[in-house]
């Protein structure tokens, strides 16, 4: 049983196993799921490991039973049209019985096997000829079950039932946020970023080493010899350049915040300096880019083990980056052309990324983000991009 | 289904709000006999599931609290050679120094597995460990026994505790982990059930009370730029030291003054941007 939606949420990237899809049937053979709601429940619990994936389980579900398209361009409308259709129908059986193609009386007394049963039915036919949109709520069995506990032996829920059908509540895709593409929250930049540690010992040796200290005390006749070790410590230097000027970075103000609220918290030796729109001679150490400048070509004394990571947009007026005087800024000397400054810190550190906030699919209508990818590895600042970043900057080969 | 089985399902407890998602959840992982593993923002309710459960079933609660430097050994069972040391040494105790495993003591996995009826088995903050640990437990809860090896002596479990795991998320769980167990994220609950939560805790609240201060906490948990958002705990902490105010007045939040934002906000930093914002509202 259901076949088809398990090689869906493979296909579809989120990782599920045969024993557990096994274990599903063996859930459904002891008779512990009754309605659609409760395989919902029963199949995200057993198959689906990770929150992450929940917004993906969520759409597949309502598109595998009940035909809602996915990555659709407009799929969020639909999903708003099919959430009222479907309020609609709720208030109403009759137009909902006559929709699927029985009558009311059947419609209520059907046990919910008998529902499951005739939903698998019409999933068949759906297989067969599925037309975009029109057949919504025709395969969802909505059910009567949506209504209250039909099942006998049910549990005390907190209040009125929410009668929420389980498509109703896949469809409103409440973890959206969960799913890999949502915004960021420092907790998950915290998973992926964790990662670039690198542990080295460090400080005074004032760890007992065990193993060391029987080994040496046995040989020494049994009086005891206590051996130290130095402690662990993150010894990763990072420098964090944050774009933090102009209204294009604007609304992207949160998730970089984020971003350096976690950064500035997490890493011993971090450097964050500001810049507006792309590089000239200086960065800045203060947000407000005034009063500690710093020069760019002092960087080439750093540590070139150092992390590199630019936060920007990567989005300007191409004389910006390409004219020796390209700088916005009066003040600004003369100072060569910033695309020569990225060159020169993208071959000063070899772990470089450049973290843009803005969607991949904008990326190729600005020139300039064109120009800086060939300069810097790009990746989304999203927890997918972050982790892929992450994933580069620790990886040697360069 | 026999009215043995009936009475051994989970139907949430007295302080305890349950939606039905999460009933439905706990139920089959106890038909499956599978370990439950809870993620979620702290301050949902994670570890009180655990003793919801406990209290609905009239289970007897073992709580392994999960510790960073933990080993496995530790959460089985404990050879408490220094005692046995002091013994042989005084020889002032009842206890046999020749007989190790009255030296033996069981630690948290070992007591669930030895106990005399079912348990509650709640394994909580898992992520805090290395994932060594927790590969090492599942084969251990998979089996369900354990070898003592001082005594050669193998632990089997006498009643298939229900086990409850509590994550963080501080780090990833490994996917050997994740396949043995059955998995729920509870989400923030949203103001409806927030107020069933709240209803739970103090019975007898005023209504508009109720209102102003779940309106309000809402309110506090969008402003920008905080690291911690209250939760549910934070929420039911701040009722309480309201109530215990005599000079405050449910329109004192309405106008925009909100008192005890320390209560909510942990951070020095969140409480400092929550209060600048507040402020600022208030205008």
């Amino acid at each position: 049983m259901f076949v088809d939606f398990f090689y869906t949420l493979r296909d579809r990237g989120i990782p599920v196993t045969p024993t557990s899809f096994l274990r599903l049937q063996k859930a459904m053979n002891m008779g512990l799921v009754h309605s659609l709601d409760e395989f919902y429940t029963a199949a995200r619990a057993i198959l689906v490991k990770s929150e992450r994936y929940f917004d993906t389980y969520d759409q597949i579900f309502a598109h595998h039973f009940h035909g809602a398209s996915f990555e659709d361009p407009t799929a969020v409308e639909l999903t708003e049209i099919a959430r009222s259709l479907l309020d609609e129908w709720l208030k109403n059986p009759e137009e909902m019985a006559d929709a699927l193609g029985i009558d009311k009386e059947t419609l209520e007394n059907m046990t919910p096997e008998e529902l499951i049963q005739y939903f698998l039915d019409r999933l068949k036919e759906q297989t067969e000829a599925h037309h975009g949109g029109n057949k919504w709520i025709g395969t969802g069995g909505t059910s009567p079950t949506g209504h209250s506990g039909i099942h006998p032996g049910g549990m005390r829920v907190g209040g009125e039932s929410r009668n929420h059908s389980a498509i109703k509540v896949a469809m409103e895709r409440r973890y959206r946020d969960y799913s890999q593409e949502g915004p960021l929250t420092q907790f998950q930049m915290g998973e992926a970023m964790k990662r670039l540690r690198r542990m080295a010992p460090t400080g005074p040796r004032d760890i007992v080493n065990i193993d060391k200290t029987v080994y040496e005390t046995m040989r020494n006749a049994g009086e005891i010899e206590i051996i130290f070790d130095r402690r662990l410590a993150d010894r990763l230097k990072v420098i964090l350049l944050i774009d933090n000027g102009g209204w294009s970075m604007d609304p992207y103000i949160d998730v970089v915040q984020t971003l350096f609220h976690y950064a500035s918290s997490q890493f011993k030796d971090l450097k964050i300096y500001f810049f507006h729109n792309t590089i000239y001679s200086r960065v800045w150490s203060d947000p407000q880019r005034q009063f500690k400048p710093e020069q760019v070509d002092d960087f080439i004394r750093r540590d070139p083990e150092t992390r590199l990571i630019i936060v920007g947009d990567a989005s300007m007026a191409p004389y910006e980056l390409m004219h020796p005087n390209g700088a916005i800024y009066i003040d600004a000397k003369p100072s060569g052309t910033s695309i020569e400054r990225l060159r020169f810190l993208a071959k000063t550190f070899r772990h470089c990324v450049w973290l843009n906030p803005m969607h991949p699919r904008e990326w190729e209508y600005t020139r300039t983000t064109e120009i800086i990818r060939q300069i810097f590895p790009m990746f989304e600042l999203t927890l997918d991009g972050l982790e892929k970043a992450v994933q580069y900057l620790t990886s040697t080969k360069k | 289904m026999s009215t043995e089985k009936k009475n051994s399902q989970f139907r949430g407890a007295s302080r305890y709000v349950l939606d039905d998602e999460l009933a439905e959840i706990v139920n089959v992982s106890m038909a499956l006999e599978m370990p439950l593993l809870l993620k979620g923002e702290p301050g949902t309710g994670k570890t009180m599931l655990a003793h919801a459960i406990a209290e609905s079933l009239q289970m007897p609660l073992i709580i392994l609290n999960v510790k960073s430097s933990m080993k496995l050994i530790e959460a089985l069972y404990q050879y408490d050679t220094l005692t046995r040391l002091n013994d042989s040494r005084f020889g002032d105790s009842k206890r046999d120094v020749s007989n190790i495993e009255a030296y033996i003591k069981m630690g948290k996995i070992g007591q669930a597995f030895t106990a005399d009826k079912r348990t509650i088995l709640l394994i909580d903050e898992i992520d805090k460990a290395d994932t060594d640990f927790q590969d090492d437990m599942l084969d251990v809860l998979d089996q369900m026994q354990f070898d003592i090896i001082e005594i050669d002596k193998t632990v089997r479990a006498k009643h298939r505790p229900v086990i409850v795991i509590t994550s963080n998320a501080k780090k990833d769980l490994s996917d050997p982990f994740l396949g043995r167990c059955n998995f729920h994220h509870i989400a923030f609950p949203d103001p409806d059930m927030m107020r069933l939560i709240v209803d739970v805790h103090f019975p007898n609240l005023d209504e508009e009370l109720v209102d102003v201060t779940i309106g309000t906490f809402y309110h506090l948990r969008e402003l920008r730029g905080i690291e911690k958002k209250p939760a549910t705990r934070e929420l039911i902490n701040w009722i309480r030291a309201l109530k215990s105010d005599p000079d405050f007045k449910p329109k004192m939040l309405k106008q925009g003054r909100v008192p005890f934002l320390g209560i909510l906000f942990k951070k020095s930093a969140d409480l400092y941007h929550a209060a600048q914002q507040v402020t600022k509202a208030r205008g």
